[in-house]
């Protein structure tokens, strides 16, 4: 009796023995394929994976369980790593279809051009520059991105913002509250202000905490002529005077925080400065209608939780940049179908083809702000009643993860619809307010 | 008992900071219109040897509580949100108070002599009201204003005069400037023809004239004492062979605040011209840097050598333009320019100048100087040493000439040596010698370098670099800033002044007779800012 006890335990811890290995020799396989960020990874999941016909129903609430069998095929797979997690909790909202404001395209005007470079020309803003974005198009990708560059929403606010540095392993290394001040200049057939046809937009952003860089000003003007390089100044409280900045620089981190200034919705730099391919649409999740500023859970407390998302169309392209210096390979950017603005964006280090940065964003549409404000910032308390009605998008934050340090940024803004007046504009954002601050 | 009040009363201010600021993790809001911020900070500095932290000593334990405050009493048109305010727009009430104490004057025994100056400041640095009445703003109130593109050295940045006492210039500049009493009004213009974001700044500071403040008593550790000896002063006379005893009475010649004719103001217009940014300045005040007028010097019946010497600083008008431009091309950089006039810039005459070069008798002239400052900024790659973010490098070329120079023109710095009469030092007998010759032209060039480290960028170094051509003095500091938490920052910097060769001092503070042994101002610099 005792020799077959001890035959079958013997045999027992064979097996077991086996069994370990085996599962030691697949675990990193399995792990990796589940975990792969790489930029051909991401490239199949957008060629090949694809929802199936038990999707997302709106009403609905996936947790990790759904995540095979539908979640899958809805969240870019370079982001598995972060959006996936025990106790995740994403509310399923319906598709719908979002209004613009009311005189969008009717004041545009209709003698502008792509160059050679995909560059858009004389183009002076009030609707989206292409209606149609046609996949066999060999500029289709730059204009997915130009209509992004000028949709509806994209600026006129008041924008209190609190951002979070945290570490993969949830500490909390760094908070930053600050307000951005923005207004669009080029409004189709006039420009906000008499005499400043040439500008795009103006843009100062302010910051408030913490102490050490409570007080620094940032002021840049875009201008209409793509291929005329923005303009920028610094006030530094130290100092008590402006600074000329340089804007062409984009690929550095910012303050810590982990993006560059080119990842600015997707991409914030010059289309021809990058090579660029249309990969055609497809449906992602997306946080496009928050109800409000939206928690963050996750292992590393990095990404939304408990939101709400919708099913939506996106147009996705592929930008390279052309210089050998730039950090990145690939970028491939996730913008809404009917929007035109930014979900998800993915950038690849060049060393490596692995993902080096990626971005999501959460919206909230302006009209649904009587129903579901957003969060007041602790800072400030606004009026959000004079964003409805403007049937635009504003922005209510986004996630920034630095995949290799690992590190992630996590945004609130408490975004608010601002019209100024010429006069008020001319004074804002003039030079005169860049030379003096808080202190 | 007044003791101990005083003491506590420090420990009060210190603590409610601290204590007001654990109440919030930012700026303290108190109802929607009033905030607070500011700091605690204690700042250590150990100066070293001749060698790198050879023979360290405690010169400052400088704990420094700041708080500033901003009232928003107007806002959108409406005052304390209920009246109207007309075409007022908007106002502001800011203040910014400090308060300092240094322990190091109670634990050296040393510093009993200097009878507690330095020890302790307690100050409403700024206070003013901010009005906005768009296309015009105004603020009234104690201020402090920069003009010009140079950091750290004086072209058109001499609105303000410098508090040198404590840490000469080597902080920043923001803290050590003195906020003075104006009115400064700006009119936004906007395009004019080719011009864009146009506007011009009036400054008018009707009653309020400071000079540089300089601390000149030994063993005050940044004591303006020339190279000489820094615990003796002067108190002997050579002519010929014979040592007589030097008395001498100064007096103050500094302007009458109270006369209408002495107000000091100035002008600025400002635009960008081609995406350059121009500004055109002129600012009509006095010379903080103070000059000295020789009134009598002579031997009196017993053999005394008797001087009368005012203190004078004379008017001084500056004319100046500045340029900025950003290249993004071809350098990727932004270029700064700036240049000046100044009339009126005080000088002495060396003794026994002939009557060409001191006309007056008074061994005293006023010159007039130009400046030339050229300078670069450019975010640059250096992947080895940095992989996610730029290094900041900031680089200056400041050439400063006098237009009207004679031979005979000397600076500031007074030696103080031992008495020597036949080749034999006369014990307790000191001469003061002036050997420091101005050159026409005086030249320095910096460099900075800055970046961030670690995942947050919470580690961040600072190398910063003068060097004086011409004198070959040079001046080094490394910083590691840290930031804690959000509230919590600390900094370690060396401090280092060096040459290439020769024994020239130059006219910048550079160089190695700094770290030599009496003045020793090669530092190492421990602070801890608790900020909120």
């Amino acid at each position: 009796m005792k020799k077959h006890i001890l035959s079958r335990l013997k045999r027992f811890t064979k097996i077991s023995a086996a069994l370990a290995a085996t599962m030691f020799l697949w675990t990193p396989a399995l792990l990796q394929a589940n975990e792969d960020q790489s930029y051909q990874g991401l490239r199949d999941w957008i060629n090949n994976s694809r929802p199936g016909t038990q999707s997302a129903v709106p009403g609905q609430h996936f947790s990790e369980k759904d995540r095979e069998s539908i979640l899958e095929a809805l969240i870019p797979q370079a982001a598995w790593k972060y959006y996936f997690f025990d106790d995740m909790d994403m509310e399923i909202a319906a598709t719908r279809q979002y209004g613009v404001p009311d005189d969008w395209g009717k004041k545009m005007s209709r003698d502008y051009k792509l160059d050679e470079s995909g560059t858009l020309i004389d183009f002076t803003g009030g609707g989206f520059p292409f209606k149609e974005i046609n996949a066999d198009d060999p500029y289709a990708g730059q204009k997915v991105i130009w209509n992004m560059l000028w949709r509806p929403g994209s600026n006129d606010y008041d924008m209190p913002m609190v951002t979070w540095l945290r570490s993969e392993d949830g500490k909390l290394d760094r908070v930053m509250e600050y307000t951005s001040t923005n207004a669009t200049y080029a409004r189709g057939d006039h420009s906000l202000v008499p005499g400043y046809e040439d500008v795009k937009s103006k843009q100062i952003m302010e910051f408030r905490s913490p102490r050490d860089m409570a007080g620094a000003k940032d002021m840049s003007i875009r201008y209409v002529d793509h291929h005329r390089e923005n303009s920028g100044w610094l006030y530094m409280p130290a100092q008590r005077k402006p600074r000329r900045t340089l804007a062409s620089e984009r690929t550095g981190e910012l303050m810590g925080m982990d993006m560059i200034r080119e990842d600015s919705m997707g991409f914030g730099g010059k289309i021809f400065e990058n090579n660029w391919t249309y990969l055609g649409k497809r449906k992602v999740l997306a946080t496009i209608n928050v109800k409000t500023n939206p928690e963050f859970g996750g292992p590393s407390q990095w990404v939304p939780h408990k939101a709400r998302w919708e099913v939506r169309d996106t147009h996705v392209v592929l930008v390279k940049p052309k210089s050998d210096d730039h950090p990145y390979s690939a970028r491939i950017i996730f913008v809404d179908a009917e929007t035109y603005w930014t979900h998800w964006m993915f950038a690849f280090d060049k060393k490596d083809d692995q993902l080096l940065r990626m971005n999501q964003h959460f919206l909230k549409y302006s009209d649904d702000y009587d129903k579901e404000p957003p969060q007041q910032a602790s800072y400030i308390k606004q009026d959000f009643s004079k964003s409805v009605g403007h049937h635009v998008f504003l922005h209510l934050g986004q996630v920034d993860i630095n995949a290799k340090k690992p590190h992630a940024t996590m945004t609130h803004c408490f975004t608010n619809k601002k019209e100024f007046t010429a006069a008020r504009a001319k004074q804002f954002y003039s030079l005169r307010s860049m030379i003096s601050g808080r202190r | 008992m007044l003791m101990y009040r005083r003491q506590i009363t420090k420990i009060i201010i210190f603590m409610s900071a601290t204590l007001a600021s654990a109440l919030s993790w930012s700026i303290v809001n108190i109802g929607e219109d009033l905030e607070l911020e500011g700091y605690v900070k204690a700042y250590n500095i150990i100066k070293n040897g001749a060698s790198l932290f050879h023979d360290g000593e405690l010169t400052h334990q400088r704990n420094t509580a700041q708080l500033e405050g901003k009232y928003y009493f107007l806002r959108d048109g409406e005052l304390f949100n209920r009246f109207s305010a007309g075409p007022i727009d908007e106002a502001t009430f800011t203040f910014l108070g400090r308060a300092v104490y240094d322990a190091a004057y109670d634990i050296r025994d040393s510093y009993d002599v200097l009878n507690d100056r330095g020890k302790e400041e307690y100050k409403i640095r700024e206070a003013f009201v901010d009005i906005v009445m768009a296309p015009f703003s105004l603020r009234l109130g104690r201020q402090q204003v920069v003009w010009g593109e140079t950091d750290n050295f004086r072209a058109l940045d001499v609105i303000n005069p410098l508090d040198r006492t404590w840490h000469g210039t080597r902080e920043s500049w923001e803290d050590i400037r003195i906020p003075l009493w104006m009115a400064r009004g700006i009119w936004d213009i906007g395009k004019i023809a080719t011009f864009d974001e146009t506007f011009l700044e009036i400054i008018l500071i009707p009653d309020d004239f400071q000079a540089n403040k300089v601390a000149t008593k030994y063993p005050r550790p940044w004591a303006f004492r020339g190279i000489g000896l820094q615990d003796e002063d002067a108190n002997s006379v050579l002519i010929g062979n014979t040592l007589h005893d030097l008395n001498v009475t100064v007096i103050d010649g500094a302007p009458d605040e109270r006369k209408f004719s002495n107000m000091q103001g100035g002008f600025r217009f400002k635009g960008i011209w081609n995406d350059i940014d121009f500004s055109i300045n002129y600012f009509h005040g006095f010379s903080q840097t103070t000059g000295v007028k020789v009134r009598s010097a002579g031997l009196d019946n017993l053999g005394a050598f008797n001087t009368v010497v005012e203190t004078v600083n004379p008017r001084i008008n500056v004319f100046g333009v500045t340029a900025s431009f950003s290249e993004d091309r071809y350098t990727q950089s932004v270029f700064r320019l700036e240049s000046t006039i100044t009339s009126g810039v005080p000088v002495a005459i060396a003794p026994g100048a002939p009557h060409r070069a001191n006309p007056n008798g008074n061994s005293f002239d006023t010159a007039r100087q130009s400046v030339v400052m050229v300078g670069v900024d450019r975010p640059t790659w250096i992947p080895a040493l940095n992989s996610l973010r730029t290094f900041f490098i900031s680089t200056q070329f400041f050439w400063r000439r006098y237009l009207d120079y004679n031979n005979y023109y000397r600076g500031s710095f007074y030696d103080v040596r031992p008495a020597v009469v036949n080749g034999s030092t006369v014990p307790d007998h000191f001469v003061s010698v002036n050997e420091d010759k101005i050159d026409q032209d005086e030249f320095v060039i910096t460099f900075s370098a800055s970046t961030s480290y670690g995942a947050a960028g919470l580690w961040k170094p600072l190398f910063v670099f003068a060097y004086d051509p011409r004198s070959t003095g040079a001046y080094n500091k490394i910083k590691m800033e840290y930031l804690y938490s959000k509230h919590l920052v600390f900094a370690a910097e060396q401090h280092l002044y060096w040459r290439v060769s020769g024994s020239d001092q130059g006219p910048w503070g550079l160089g190695s007779y700094l770290g030599e042994s009496g003045i020793r101002r090669n530092e190492t610099v421990f602070t801890a800012t608790y900020q909120f």
